[in-house]
């Protein structure tokens, strides 16, 4: 048997009454499958249970490699999950959702436009007032007369469920900073590479002409004076829950992604802070909530937005989408008065009805919720369902609504629709919702013919479905769109803000110490697994001397027989400063927040440690050390590729800086902590066999002195050599190029000057004469080292006064104050 | 006074400066403030200027949500000091309600039960809770003692605001501009700003629309004695809405409806819709310090 086949024939069976039917997305009650997958059949039927999972697995591992995240609220971010199977919707069943997704965008539109304007809906007691006067997202600083925008609206999303009759209904809307777009176009990516030919198939309408309308949408909003507008995406950075879903925006529609401080208020408009310039901001979508958008104005403290944004929204010099008044929008109280709304601003019926509200603030209504508060879900008008209100015993939200009527709702609890999910146990029926995203373009509404749907039962993660609306006709244009251009090549313009350049420093830094440490912890492991059970020889003492070096630049609790544990440690554990799971994991936070400047292959390296970590906290053989290092170091070296096919502009040019820095910090330590004491000759060249292969120069250095190995050579190969390219010297020519490319660079910065000293320095040190032995010790060797880690540090110090100086934290007037 | 002759009110030349110094640069001030007094039935602004020092490179007024003058200003060179000085001539006369209006029950002017009184949607605004005002089981409890049912709005407000003076002490050490009503309760004590705030929490949990009110109070020297200049302080009080008849303003601070010896400059839901001057700073200075003064002279012509 096939899953489908499975899952009708399961779906059908009577039940033993409980609970209250549903609408099922696939088959109908007759046993026959809906019309949507009456079309895909040939395909889908024939799929088993197995198939479906190989495709799990599929998109499980693209996701990964796409390093796809979602963070839920208070917790670290964990993989975005998509189930295989995807709700189907035909063109027929569509095209009324569609038109009342359209008409109801406009009326909330009119709505917005209503409330920070006439207040007509107020005055006439259509609405009663203090839905709008309580609620959090209503913004007394955008309701001036001054500030009159006739689209507040460009980008709004609603949730819907389907009653048991199969009516879409609509459960929340979103206007504020819809999230979720990114993640449908992810899904769609993935979806369209596992089943191939199922997606052919089906002849569904593609998003991508969506996305080109909402670049247009998003250029065309911006005050006619900018001939040339400057859009930006406005995060709260990585830590938000949909992180990847606005670094996918921005980096699709060929924005930059920036965040509160990189923006800057001056002459009453808002400017980006790039290479010490301001740069004009015209269009700014945002992903910040409004109250947290303006310290000024609205949320004191704030540092998530920019200090003075509302007054330059109401001078009109910049354009926020959607506007910082929309959140007045997502207020379930408002439900219950959508119909007689429409008929007051659209003049016409509604057409797309909202789930059952009931506003306690009327007194008809709160004594409904309140005779039944078994049967409702009870939610206040601002927050969602409010913090905790679920907790709460009937006694206690009984309290609390008649203390306030006005917060709260009431709301009948949809059945929902079904759908097949594959989970652990197999295909089962869940409930599912659906996010639908619609766009003002050019001078109408336009639902994306699509979207994001959700399942969850109550004890797993929630995961999300892609949503295939199928085409009446083949020939069809996709999304009903013809006339938008496409998005040829779109590259988010490098918008190297002194964050960003911060960033791909320390992506730079962290890369190169994640692999000199990997390089170190292999090489020590390979001599461990010759010596580690004879300490008194030539090779065991040489180990010993490898592990002051890990210890030296990695710390240690771990004793001398600890050796495995040391290794896993170094490798798999994140709080040891210097460890490489450290490394990785500052590595990929430094990423994540430039990932709209960084190619998805990059992403392919993460997956690549994550396997290798896991693999090495499964096994726990001596060998998956070395072979999990291994893998891990493959992962690093990937990055090298990325940043190869980078364009040369100062981000680039910044992860090359810091990458030569961290090196050439590495380079000292390690040879200080291993060269700088004689040990006598059979140990002394088992260390410096060991050092040349640990800063990856071994094979140079047997064709350049032919296995002779002498400490004189190994510091000439390493410090002074320049066309060894894991050298010093190298690695201060790289420096140099780096910084004078910079646009700061004046040829005297205080990088390049320090960068001169350090070039001279090693240029008058006769390296081979370091090697000197004064008793046991070579002091000048040491001297010299101890000099070029300090002077590598003073200059990466002076690199970030110079190129990343942000502006100091905004506070607010008498912070501190002393009044007199 | 009958009603019909032509009003004559207090002249005054209000002069307000407030100074912010920091012990370091502070690159960019960004401000608002709330210091140009509104023109009013009862109210006349004659000659109205705010000067900041540095000069900002912006600075720019426009009517707030609630018809205030806000102005909102950005002063870009580095500086030490902040200086905002307003200096306004204004003539302030008394407003004033008809005895019928103050007569109505209490319950008659809760504004969400008089649909039949016009400006009673927009009044419903002030009768919500707002951040400084919580609408605590105490405040409820506190104003039912004179609101007791049927009673004249009038004469249960005016009870309110006489009860507030008795039972609480003005001490300027017990309070900040973050107290809440809770606060105040317990400490039993505040400044004009936490009885204003006493006053919208108390009788807006009854359903009674309260505007919070920003201005100045005229002082009187002592018999004999000269005014001192700057001696005056910003001042803050109450507002209730009357069906039909405008808001009856109170001061519980000095057990006193207000009268032409009173100047209003801003009006919203609480402290926070209407501070004098707030802003933003950049700066890596440590600490601040903070400067009012205020003068409400006299004008005699």
């Amino acid at each position: 048997m096939t899953a489908l086949r499975d899952y009708s024939a399961a779906v059908t069976q009577p039940t033993l009454g409980g609970d209250p039917p549903r609408y099922d997305e696939v088959v109908a009650p007759d046993g026959a499958l809906r019309p949507g997958w009456r079309r895909l059949a040939e395909g889908a039927v024939q799929l088993t249970e197995d198939d479906l999972r190989r495709v799990g697995g599929d998109i499980e591992r693209f996701l990964a490699n796409d390093g796809v995240t979602y963070t839920p609220a208070d917790q670290d971010p964990g993989p975005w999950r998509l189930d295989p199977v995807p709700l189907v919707v035909d063109a027929a069943e569509w095209s009324p959702l569609e038109v009342g997704l359209a008409q109801r965008t406009e009326l909330l539109n009119a709505i917005l436009v209503d409330l920070y304007g006439p207040q007509r809906l107020l005055s006439s007691g259509v609405l009663p007032p203090a839905i709008v006067f309580a609620h959090q997202g209503f913004l007394r600083v955008s309701a001036r007369a001054s500030a009159v925008d006739p689209h507040p609206l460009l980008l709004a999303a609603a949730d819907l469920g389907r009653a048991a009759s199969g009516e879409w209904q609509v459960l929340a809307d979103r206007a504020q900073a819809p999230s979720g777009i990114g993640y449908a176009m992810e899904n769609r990516r993935v979806i369209s590479r596992v089943m191939p030919e199922l997606y052919r198939q089906a002849g569904l309408h593609r998003m991508a002409p969506f996305f080109q309308a909402l670049r247009a949408t998003l250029i065309d909003s911006a005050p006619a004076s900018s001939p040339n507008p400057r859009v930006v995406v406005l995060s709260p950075g990585t830590l938000s829950e949909t992180a990847y879903d606005q670094a996918f925006v921005a980096s699709s529609l060929g924005f930059p992604l920036v965040e509160g401080s990189d923006l800057v208020m001056r002459e009453g408009a808002v400017w980006m802070r790039v290479f010490g310039r301001l740069e004009r901001v015209d269009v700014i979508l945002r992903r910040v909530d409004a109250e947290w958008s303006d310290s000024l104005e609205l949320r004191k403290g704030s540092q998530l937005g920019v200090a003075g944004l509302s007054e330059a929204v109401r001078r009109g010099t910049v354009r926020v989408v959607n506007g910082l008044g929309a959140g007045v929008l997502e207020n379930p109280g408002l439900l219950p008065y959508m119909s007689a709304m429409c008929e007051l601003l659209l003049d016409e019926p509604l057409r797309l009805p909202s789930v059952q509200t009931y506003w306690a603030g009327d007194p008809r209504s709160a004594r409904y919720v309140l005779d039944h508060l078994d049967g409702l879900v009870v939610r206040t008008i601002d927050q969602g369902s409010g913090p905790g209100l679920e907790h709460h015993g009937p006694d206690r939200l009984r309290e609390l609504i008649v203390a306030e009527p006005h917060r709260y709702v009431g709301q009948e609890l949809l059945p929902l629709s079904q759908s097949p999910t594959l989970d652990a146990r197999g295909v089962h029926p869940q409930a599912v919702t659906l996010r639908t995203f619609t766009l003002r373009y050019g001078s109408t509404y336009r639902p994306l013919v699509g979207g994001l749907a959700s399942v969850s039962d109550d004890d797993r993660v929630p995961s999300s479905k892609d949503v295939w609306v199928l085409k009446e006709r083949p020939e069809d244009p996709d999304q009903g769109l013809v006339d938008v251009l496409p998005l040829t090549n779109v590259r988010a313009p490098a918008a190297m803000v002194p964050r960003v350049l911060e960033d791909m420093f320390w992506f730079g830094r962290y890369a190169e110490r994640a692999e000199d440490m990997l390089r170190l912890v292999l090489t020590a492991h390979a001599s461990a697994e010759d010596y580690r059970s004879r300490p008194h020889t030539a090779g065991g003492a040489s180990l010993a001397v490898l592990m002051s070096a890990v210890a030296r630049l990695s710390g240690s609790r771990h004793t001398a027989d600890q050796l495995d544990d040391n290794f896993r440690s170094l490798l798999l554990d994140a709080h040891r400063p210097g460890s490489v799971a450290q490394s990785i994991g500052a590595l990929r936070d430094a990423a994540q927040s430039v990932r709209d400047q960084l190619s998805p292959d990059t992403w392919q390296a993460f997956s690549w440690t994550e396997r290798a970590s896991a693999h090495l906290s499964t096994y726990h053989y001596s060998h998956q050390v070395a072979e999990s290092a291994g893998q891990m170091l493959t992962g690093i070296l990937s990055l090298q590729g990325v940043t190869a096919n980078m364009m040369r502009d100062p981000g680039w040019r910044m992860i090359g800086t810091g990458r030569a820095i961290e090196r050439g910090l590495q380079l000292c330590h390690l040879l200080a902590a291993t060269t700088t004491v004689r040990r006598g000759i059979d140990v002394d060249r088992d260390v410096n066999t060991a050092v040349l292969s640990a800063a990856e120069s071994a094979v140079t250095h047997r064709r350049r002195y032919r296995g002779y190995v002498r400490l004189p050579g190994v510091l000439e190969l390493l410090l002074a050599d320049a066309e060894n390219p894991r050298s010093l010297a190298a690695g201060i020519e790289e420096m140099r190029q780096h910084l004078a490319a910079m646009p700061e660079s004046t040829g005297s910065t205080r990088p390049e000057r320090l960068l001169d000293d350090l070039a001279d320095e090693l240029d008058r040190a006769d390296v081979a004469s370091l090697a000197v032995v004064e008793g046991e010790n070579r002091p000048d060797l040491e001297r010299f080292l101890t000099s070029c880690i300090g002077q590598l540090l003073r200059l990466a110090d002076a690199v970030g006064d110079v190129h990343f100086a942000g502006a100091p934290v905004p506070r607010a007037f008498g912070f501190a104050t002393v009044t007199e | 006074m009958t009603g019909d002759e032509p009003e004559v009110g207090r002249r005054y030349r209000v002069s307000h400066r407030t100074t912010y110094s920091y012990d370091d640069d502070v690159s960019d001030s960004l401000g608002i403030a709330y210091l140009v007094p509104r023109e009013l039935p009862w109210q006349t602004v004659g000659r109205s200027e705010l000067t900041i020092t540095p000069t900002p490179l912006d600075q720019t007024a426009d009517v707030d949500y609630y018809g205030n003058t806000a102005t909102y200003f950005q002063v870009t060179e580095p500086h030490r000091v902040l200086d905002v000085l307003a200096v306004t001539e204004v003539e302030a006369r008394a407003d004033r309600h008809s005895a019928e209006a103050l007569a109505v029950p209490w319950e008659d002017a809760r504004p969400a039960h008089r649909p039949d009184v016009p400006d009673a949607w927009q009044a419903q605004d002030l009768a919500l809770p707002s951040s400084l005002a919580d609408q605590t089981d105490e405040a409820r409890a506190y104003a039912a003692q004179s609101l007791t049912p049927g009673r004249p709005v009038g004469e249960a407000v005016v009870e309110v605001m006489r009860r507030i003076h008795a039972d609480f002490a003005y001490d300027k050490t017990a309070t900040t501009v973050t107290t809440t009503v809770d606060d105040i309760f317990e400490k039993r004590a505040g400044v004009c700003q936490d009885f204003a705030h006493l006053t919208l929490a108390c009788l807006r949990s009854h359903g009674l629309a309260v505007r919070y009110v920003s201005g100045y109070l005229a002082t009187t020297p002592p018999p004999g004695k000269e005014r001192i200049v700057g001696a005056d302080a910003t001042h803050a009080w109450a507002a209730v809405w009357i069906p039909g008849d405008g808001w009856l303003a109170v001061d519980p601070t000095n057990d006193q409806l207000v009268n032409d010896r009173y100047v209003t400059v801003a009006w919203g839901r609480d402290y926070a819709d209407v501070p004098p001057v707030k802003g933003v700073i950049f700066t890596e200075a440590k600490s601040s310090t903070l400067r009012v003064e205020v003068d409400v002279a006299p004008v005699t012509d």
